[in-house]
């Protein structure tokens, strides 16, 4: 590898900087805000939060109900992945499958809340086809269904590339061996799949743990951690340094489950070689996974259908004539067009930044031997264990008597921290892949450093920085957890938005808002597939 | 006795395999040798049953296997990485198949592959604290137990390091004499499969190029390229060997 030059550690020292500026220090200023009294350090906030019952009662709710939502998960995640993987289920319907579950992601959580009471609520599309509710929406069923329609796609994708990395050769050797048929599915697909498994249920219980929207539009009186920080925080009597104590709270199960992570991937299965896959499935098999895929797909857009029926028809659930009245409406309102520019703006910002931040920090650590390159990994695992409300928090705390107090830029750079993990690593990964001897052929062909990243690597990582592109354009859009924290008149985005409208019950504002933050991720994300399937043509 | 009658397979319009006809006979070795995309590793797995063949038939000793399915027909693989279960240590890996067995485990059957192969010092080890040679013999152990009519390797000898070659190559030989073992190699190195095998099969762009036993393809190969391919890289490696020690080939 190639020396370190004074270049790179001035780069490594700006983002460490940056890091500490935007990452530890609000951090810092919420452990300090849980230990601050009226006069001097004291422990008094953490006796008065834990002896009263009521923060020990939301704890246990939230982990309960998390709990059950993860186990749900879990097993659904892993029947598509497995039906994807090993079943002979028609490759459209494999790609229906892939999308249909990942399409939630596209909403904000606060709009599955609403979708779901428009679903199953009272006066609900589906309550309505079967002539009364199912059950109640509200509080407990509303919060798992909502948790599982959030969990799935995080959980799946996990699932879905543990799989694609597994060696279809030991079927072989399974079939071979005349294994029977559970002895093959425990030696050949559960056992390396275990580490990947317990990954996915840690993964959706902490994303339900912390998750805010859900709560916030579908909770009902069952109250979870992240309304009741919520509710201290901005409710009609704030109280700072409580909610400091409860995001600490909130933050020890999430640190907890990512440490558990770490050691559940150290006994991954790895596989040395992968092979192509070898279709085995029996036909009962493949018919039976993929019907009870294709129905959880069905069933998961299906609770979606009210987003685009409801603000079309005139007066729902009264009168269901077509009419965009609505839609036009909400076109002519200064206001609400001024917050989807905010919120494009955020995202755009965020996306753009963000790829420069995760490229740097990716560089520095995969191809430098620079010695604060492990500290990017270590600020990888942290941006992962911080719930967003967390560090929402720790923003409003540490700048909240500063000038970047209700800007843009805390609002962005808030979402390039919270989102950091996932680019980080893709760009790290990508780069380690690549050849290591680059700089040294760059160096040798009188090159110097920045030009061969700028005439080498960067063409070879376009791909990766689309695709973080992609993935920074989108959280950013869909965000509410943190930035409700952060968010002014000024700077209120569409997710922040829609909890505002929910106080004046317009929900055809709401679901168009929603509508519009679709469209415009599925515009993008069908932009960033075009470049790309346009490169991998070329190349 | 292995027969292949008019062997052919397509994957749509595309011939990878045409009329291949061979026999070879019981406990010998024999090389499918070519260069890459010439066929072998599909007509390997047509032979094994993963794959099915276009046309043709498949006869082991006088009996028509062509459409029995791969479990069935009692042939076995070691693949070339070895695909040894990562999660089980290397015993466990070697009785792995056995413990199917209904009549239970011969432990001293086991035992005696075990001896032969050199095994018996890593049998606590997990998969991945074991030399690439020690999983070798791993994965054959855990076929040989498995008593299979037909051993198959594929590219046995390109996962290892060079200077075990070979011993390895001796191993096989002697592995397939100890057991009257009929055993099947792919390979793309020649001198792999000239020194190895009994009888080699060169395969060129999907047909039998030439086949014979060593000695025959060396002394009167059959066309220009087994003549330019082939022998050309072997009379090269011999000339910078001989180079090496400082004699002259006559």
């Amino acid at each position: 590898m190639i020396k370190t030059t004074m270049l790179m550690r001035g780069m490594g020292f700006l983002l460490l900087a940056t890091f500490v500026f935007l990452l530890a220090l609000p951090l810092g200023a919420v452990v300090l805000k849980s230990f601050e009294g009226v006069d001097g350090w004291t422990l008094h906030n953490y006796e008065q939060a834990l002896s009263s019952g009521v923060l020990k009662e939301v704890f246990f709710n939230s982990v309960w109900v998390s709990t059950i939502a993860a186990v749900i998960t879990t097993v659904l995640a892993f029947l598509l992945a497995y039906t994807i993987h090993f079943t002979n289920v028609a490759k459209p319907i494999k790609k229906i499958i892939r999308l249909g579950v990942t399409l939630p992601m596209l909403l904000p959580t606060i709009t599955y809340g609403f979708v779901l009471i428009y679903a199953f609520g009272n006066q609900g599309i589906f309550s309505r086809l079967f002539g009364q509710p199912l059950f109640t929406i509200y509080g407990f069923n509303g919060l798992v269904i909502g948790y599982v329609l959030y969990t799935l796609p995080a959980a799946f994708l996990l699932m879905h590339n543990a799989m694609q990395y597994m060696d279809h050769r030991f079927i072989i050797v399974s079939h071979l061996m005349h294994d029977g048929k559970w002895r093959r599915f425990y030696h050949t697909i559960l056992r390396p799949m275990l580490s990947p498994i317990g990954g996915a249920f840690i993964l959706a219980f902490i994303l339900s743990f912390t998750d805010y929207g859900i709560p916030a539009s579908v909770g009902g009186t069952y109250d979870v951690i992240a309304t009741t920080l919520y509710q201290t925080m901005l409710g009609s009597i704030p109280n700072f340094s409580q909610g400091a104590v409860i995001s600490i709270v909130m933050l020890a199960p999430a640190v907890l489950g990512m440490i558990t992570m770490g050691i559940l991937e150290r006994g991954n299965v790895s596989y040395k070689s992968v092979s192509q896959q070898v279709a085995f499935a029996s036909k009962t098999k493949t018919v039976l996974f993929g019907s009870g895929s294709v129905i959880v797909v069905i069933a998961l857009l299906a609770v979606f259908t009210p987003l685009i029926i409801v603000p079309f028809t005139t007066a729902y659930p009264f009168d269901f004539g077509f009419t965009l009245t609505h839609f036009q409406a909400v076109i002519q309102m200064p206001e609400l067009m001024n917050v989807y520019k905010n919120s494009l703006l955020v995202a755009v910002c965020t996306a753009l930044v963000g790829v420069v931040i995760a490229f740097i920090a990716g560089l520095l650590s995969a191809r430098t031997n620079l010695k604060s390159r492990k500290a990017f990994d270590v600020i990888a695992m942290v941006t992962n264990a911080v719930p967003g409300m967390v560090l929402g928090l720790g923003y409003l705390f540490f700048f909240n008597n500063s000038s970047l107090k209700g800007t843009f830029f805390i609002i962005i750079a808030y979402a390039i921290m919270h989102f950091f993990t996932t680019p980080f690593l893709m760009v790290k990964n990508a780069l380690q892949k690549m050849d290591p001897s680059w700089e040294v052929t760059g160096a040798l062909l009188r090159d110097s450093w920045l030009q061969t990243v700028y005439r080498v690597i960067l063409p070879n990582v376009k791909r990766t920085l689309v695709e973080v592109f992609s993935y920074y354009f989108i959280n950013a859009m869909v965000t509410v957890s943190g930035v409700i924290f952060l968010v002014t008149t000024h700077t209120v985005l569409v997710s922040t938005k829609i909890k505002e409208l929910q106080h004046f019950s317009k929900f055809n504002e709401i679901f168009i808002l929603s509508l519009f933050i679709l469209v415009t991720n599925i515009v993008v994300k069908i932009i960033c597939e075009f470049y790309l399937n346009r490169q991998s043509k070329r190349g | 006795m292995l027969e292949l009658q008019q062997i052919k397979k397509s994957f749509g319009t595309k011939d990878v395999l045409k009329d291949i006809n061979l026999t070879l006979s019981r406990g010998q070795i024999m090389s499918l040798l070519g260069p890459s995309g010439c066929g072998k590793t599909t007509l390997l797995n047509i032979i094994l049953g993963l794959e099915q063949q276009t046309s043709g038939k498949i006869i082991w000793d006088g009996e028509d296997i062509s459409q029995k399915p791969m479990q069935e027909r009692g042939f076995n693989i070691v693949f070339q990485d070895f695909a040894l279960f990562p999660h089980l240590n290397a015993y466990d890996n070697i009785i792995y198949g056995l413990r199917n067995q209904k009549k239970g485990i011969d432990e001293k059957s086991v035992q005696e592959y075990i001896k032969f192969l050199e095994l018996s010092p890593h049998l606590n080890k997990k998969v991945h604290e074991l030399s690439g040679g020690q999983k070798q013999r791993v994965s054959i152990a855990r076929t040989l137990v498995m008593q299979p009519d037909i051993l198959l390797m594929d590219e046995p000898l390109s996962a290892l390091d060079g200077v075990i070659k070979e011993t390895i190559k001796e191993r096989i030989q002697s592995i397939s004499r100890e057991f009257n073992l009929t055993t099947i190699i792919v390979t793309h190195d020649p001198e792999e499969a000239l020194t190895l095998s009994d009888q080699v099969v060169i395969l060129n762009d999907g047909h039998i190029a030439q086949c014979g036993s060593p000695v025959e393809i060396v002394n009167a190969p059959a066309n220009e390229f087994i003549e330019n391919f082939i022998l050309q890289q072997l009379r090269i490696k011999r000339q910078n060997i001989y180079r090496l020690f400082g004699e002259q080939h006559d």
